[in-house]
């Protein structure tokens, strides 16, 4: 048996390099997080080979001392915290103190910096052999610090072994880049690939370079598709100060895959169980089956009120108010996309609109100026200020639409009588004919609108009955002969501690033994679903996200169905009044855009996309 | 094989064979009949794997042999024949040849062997029941079996032979219905079984064209019932039946007597206004007088009282309506007892002339 012996230096910070870095991007993420820290304005990369012979990162930020360099290139070194209380609140990307260590451990590493302002001083230091020694040099360089980080992986032929194509490390690379790019507006990023400038990510001063950041890393389609939504749940209303804001994908803009969803919390980009889980159940009824949602959101609140100190690489965090965080994220999308509407011109000018900042976007994440927009500050549309809601909502039944539907349809009927001359035309026009039975026609200010009668007819009677139950209340039905249900001793324990909120949702157990429970009663409604399967994925969820929403996916389930055979099939015959009833329910409709089953309800053509069609006016 | 049959005799065996037989199937011989001819009979075999039945039909004329064709296909066909029409069936090759007067056709078959059949073991109780008596069992409970619930055990129904009496309990968790029947003369044999849905509701298929007594025999995993014409066999669901005698309630003390038809037809008219999911209708109770409402999410309402021979306590509990018109569908009797004890307990229905059947029914919170 071997004697135990403490680590050379140099060993212990390769296994610490093991977690943190782990191919080329994760050094540039390391640097470009420090760089930020250190409030840089402007960082240059330099890149060889996909990063794998060099990587050279340079900003204009703090710089280090003299004396503190030696110390930098040393395991648990920070500068960024010191004491355990600053653990509690971290609002720096970094804190560890450990990214440069473990790179110079497994690279040939070399650090200058100058944190005064005469361009003449500056000293570099590198580290060389077993206990990683450093030596520090005199080196002129500009206030701020470059990294160079030289032949990565150079003696663990592991970890050297793992590494793709030098095209796939770059795309990796700048795939952080991109990420970091939107949550830091105002830094400028420069990004040269063996000598030649291959991004360039400028300051954004103002909507349009916003709009370009955007389109750098959805694609140019995403900021027609978008809605902007800014939302605050401030500590004075009960709430425990969160501010959400961002962008979100219409439904109809959706990916097959999850990858491109990006979820800042304190401008740090995380991926999160809860969120990703409060995110999708806000699309949800209104995405088509399989597809993924589309997002680049922002959520600030006290650094004390988030653990960050989950994962070396910090992807991960834990929220000390999961619960609230979820039902916050939940409602604010959820009302987003519900008030998606019919409305003049959609798209664009949903959008981001120009004009006198009124207010501003201030996100004063990792110890950076808030982004304001030179003049014009992202400005909500008024639809977009009437939404923003204070207060927690319940979670899961949201009373969605306030009038009663009975009202609506008296409006709408008088609204659908003829044209009205010289009135504003509402945005899905006035219907002109009715296609094959199953399309309908319409005129409007822009052109043409074509709607999918059945689709469009579904999601009204689908939004009124969830409506009217949720009003209803849930009803409890008793159950003669008991369903046991065999659970693990876990699942009893939660049952019992969460009874009160099950008994919310209809739920009524007792437990028998200390593996098994005894269900009494089933919310009426589902009254025909197998209730041991919906007892076990309500606790599941209750025990993973602090909430559910089960109950009401299986109840929407239900309804949609009946709305789905309480529809106007293809073939009817509609009279133009009863078209136009149609349009202007769909119009005061919420989630109108898509049916149940999240396919769009209607299209737009406008008369310059007409003209273009027969080449008018060319 | 060979034979001639007028269409009289065939269709009815026929179409009580071809009602085991169900549409969809995954195995082609599945939807054949089986046509076995010896002598001067014909029997016929429609079969689901869980559900048996063979008919026997007096022939004209036959030649022995046995072969499967399309059960739908041949019944719809001496269906659509006129009356008295004498029908020829004759094998030739692959082929099945009808003919009828001017009529011709021919059905695609497959082998006899192919066909399955339920494996029988020896019969470990039999005994003879009036048919009329057993259909009136069967009807007065089969309503309250599950339809495609997990519990499996509960898509049937429970048949308990005891020494003097058999008894007959569906549920389907909400509600329950028993009903029991008085047996002359006492036999030591006791047996509790489970009949598939299926089975129950061919069963009383089959009880509708028998007269007299029919024979039950009961196997290790079957329940066989034999009439002159017809065997039709079951297979057993294998599980534990709920104990119903802990469902009956027996603390009820609210004692309520309504007329059946207009409590029915109360009933119907206000449920036209209650969810259409679970049917929610409201009950309260003061001294002779039942009040019923109903509102539906469109906030829609429905209201009409009920004089019932009543004295005791208010009481407000809710029902699933369509658990409560269920029972009153199958009460024979003018008027209708239903005990309650408070709003969460089970309801107990019964016919007050007729002591052999009870209904329970849980109420609901509404």
């Amino acid at each position: 048996m071997p004697r135990i012996m403490q680590l050379n230096p140099r060993l212990s910070n390769q296994i610490a390099a093991g977690e943190v870095v782990e191919r080329p991007a994760s050094v540039i993420k390391e640097l470009l997080e420090n760089s930020l820290d250190a409030n840089s304005t402007r960082i240059d990369i330099d890149l060889e080979a996909g990063g794998t012979k060099l990587i050279r990162v340079r900003d204009n930020g703090a710089g280090i001392h003299q004396q503190d360099l030696t110390l930098a290139l040393s395991r648990h070194a920070t500068s960024k915290i010191c004491q355990a209380e600053d653990l509690e609140a971290i609002s720096t990307l970094g804190f560890r103190g450990e990214a440069l260590a473990s790179m110079a451990s497994v690279s040939r590493l070399t650090l200058t910096s100058n944190a005064s302002e005469d361009k003449a001083s500056g000293w570099r230091v590198s580290v060389a052999g077993q206990d990683m020694q450093a030596s520090v040099i005199p080196a002129p360089h500009p206030r701020g610090t470059t990294v160079e980080v030289k032949d990565l992986f150079f003696n663990t032929p592991a970890r050297r072994k793992f590494l793709r194509t030098d095209k796939t490390e770059l795309q990796r690379i700048e795939d952080v880049l991109r990420k970091l790019s939107l949550s830091h507006l105002q830094v400028a990023i420069y990004l040269n690939h063996n000598g030649k400038l291959l991004r360039h990510f400028a300051p954004a001063a103002d909507e349009a370079d916003v709009t370009r950041r955007l389109a750098a890393v959805f694609g140019q389609g995403f900021i027609e598709n978008a809605i902007y939504l800014e939302q605050a749940f401030p500590a004075e209303q009960g709430g425990i100060g969160l501010q959400l804001r961002g962008w979100v994908g219409l439904p109809t803009y959706s990916r097959s895959q999850a990858d491109q969803q990006y979820f800042y919390v304190n401008n740090r980009m995380i991926r999160d169980k809860l969120v990703t889980h409060a995110i999708k159940q806000a699309y949800q009824d209104v995405l088509f089956h399989g597809r993924q949602p589309v997002y680049a959101l922002f959520l600030s609140l006290d650094p004390r009120l988030v653990d960050v100190n989950v994962h070396p690489t910090k992807h991960e965090v834990r929220f000390r108010n999961g619960r609230d965080v979820h039902s916050f994220l939940f409602s604010a999308i959820h009302r987003a996309l519900a008030d998606v509407r019919p409305q003049a011109g959609v798209g664009s000018n949903v959008m981001i609109q120009a004009g006198a900042g009124v207010e501003e976007a201030s996100f004063g994440g990792a110890g950076q100026a808030p982004y304001t927009g030179g003049g014009g500050a992202l400005q909500p549309t008024p639809t977009q200020r009437a939404m923003m809601f204070s207060g927690p909502a319940r979670p899961g039944f949201i009373n969605e639409q306030l009038q009663p539907y009975g009202q609506m349809l008296e409006t709408a009927w008088s609204a659908s009588q003829e044209p009205p001359e010289g009135e504003d035309i509402p945005p899905l026009g006035y219907a002109v004919a009715q296609l094959h039975g199953v399309f309908i026609l319409a005129q409007n200010a822009h052109g043409l609108i074509i709607v999918d009668m059945h689709a469009a007819h579904e999601r009204i009677t689908y939004e009124r009955l969830k409506q009217a139950t949720d009003a209803e209340g849930l009803k409890m039905q008793p159950l003669l002969v008991p369903v046991s249900v065999m659970m693990s001793e876990k699942e009893c324990l939660m049952a019992e501690e969460h009874s009160a909120q099950l008994e919310e949702f209809g739920f009524e157990l007792q437990r028998v033994s200390d593996e098994s429970i005894l269900v009494r009663s089933i919310p009426a409604m589902l009254r025909k679903e197998n209730a041991g399967q919906l007892v076990r994925d309500v606790l599941a969820d209750l025990a993973e996200y602090g909430t559910t929403a089960r109950i009401q996916q299986h109840r929407d389930e239900l309804l949609s169905t009946m709305a789905c055979h309480g529809s106007v099939r293809a073939n009817r015959r509609l009279s133009i009044p009863e078209m136009n009833a149609l349009l202007r329910d769909m119009e005061a409709t919420e989630r109108s855009g898509q049916c149940n089953h999240g396919r769009p309800t209607w299209t737009e053509q406008s008369i310059d996309e007409l003209n273009k069609l027969f080449m008018r006016g060319q | 094989m060979k034979l001639r049959v007028s269409r009289e005799a065939l269709l009815k065996p026929l179409q009580q064979v071809a009602g085991v037989v169900e549409r969809r199937q995954t195995l082609p011989v599945l939807s054949n009949v089986l046509l076995q001819v010896e002598g001067n009979v014909l029997s016929l075999t429609g079969t689901d794997l869980e559900v048996e039945m063979v008919g026997r039909v007096p022939l004209i004329e036959g030649e022995s042999g046995e072969i499967t064709v399309p059960a739908r296909k041949l019944m719809d066909i001496c269906r659509e024949l006129p009356d008295k029409a004498e029908i020829e069936l004759i094998l030739v090759g692959q082929r099945l040849t009808v003919k009828a007067g001017r009529f011709r056709s021919t059905l695609s078959t497959l082998p006899a062997e192919d066909f399955p059949t339920v494996e029988k073991s020896l019969a470990e109780m039999s005994t003879r029941i009036d048919s009329k008596s057993l259909k009136r069992l069967l009807d007065r409970t089969a309503f309250a079996m599950a339809q495609q619930d997990v519990r499996y055990f509960l898509n049937g129904m429970l048949i308990e032979m005891g020494g003097d009496y058999v008894k007959t309990v569906a549920t389907d968790g909400h509600r329950l219905a028993m009903s029991t029947l008085k047996l002359e003369g006492a036999s030591a044999d006791s047996r509790q079984v489970i009949l598939p849905r299926k089975g129950v509701l061919e069963l009383q298929r089959l009880l509708n064209e028998v007269e007299g007594d029919i024979g039950i025999a009961i196997g290790a995993n079957y329940l066989m019932a034999e009439s002159a014409d017809f065997v039709l066999t079951t297979k057993l669901v294998d599980g534990r039946f709920p104990d119903y005698d802990r469902v009956i309630p027996k603390n009820g003390d609210k004692l309520i007597v309504a007329d059946k038809l207009e409590l029915r037809q109360a009933l119907n008219r206000t449920a036209i206004l209650s969810n259409e999911k679970f049917r929610g209708i409201r009950v309260n109770l003061s001294s002779g007088v039942l009040q019923l409402s109903a509102n539906n999410p469109e906030q829609e309402e429905a209201e009409e009282t009920v004089s019932v021979d009543y004295q005791g306590a208010e009481l407000e509990v809710g029902f699933n309506v369509g658990y409560v018109l269920d029972v009153l569908g199958v009460i024979d009797s003018d008027t209708v007892k239903i005990t309650l004890h408070d709003a969460n307990s089970s309801a107990l229905l019964e016919d007050p002339s007729a002591e052999d059947s009870i209904y329970v029914v849980m109420p609901m919170k509404l």
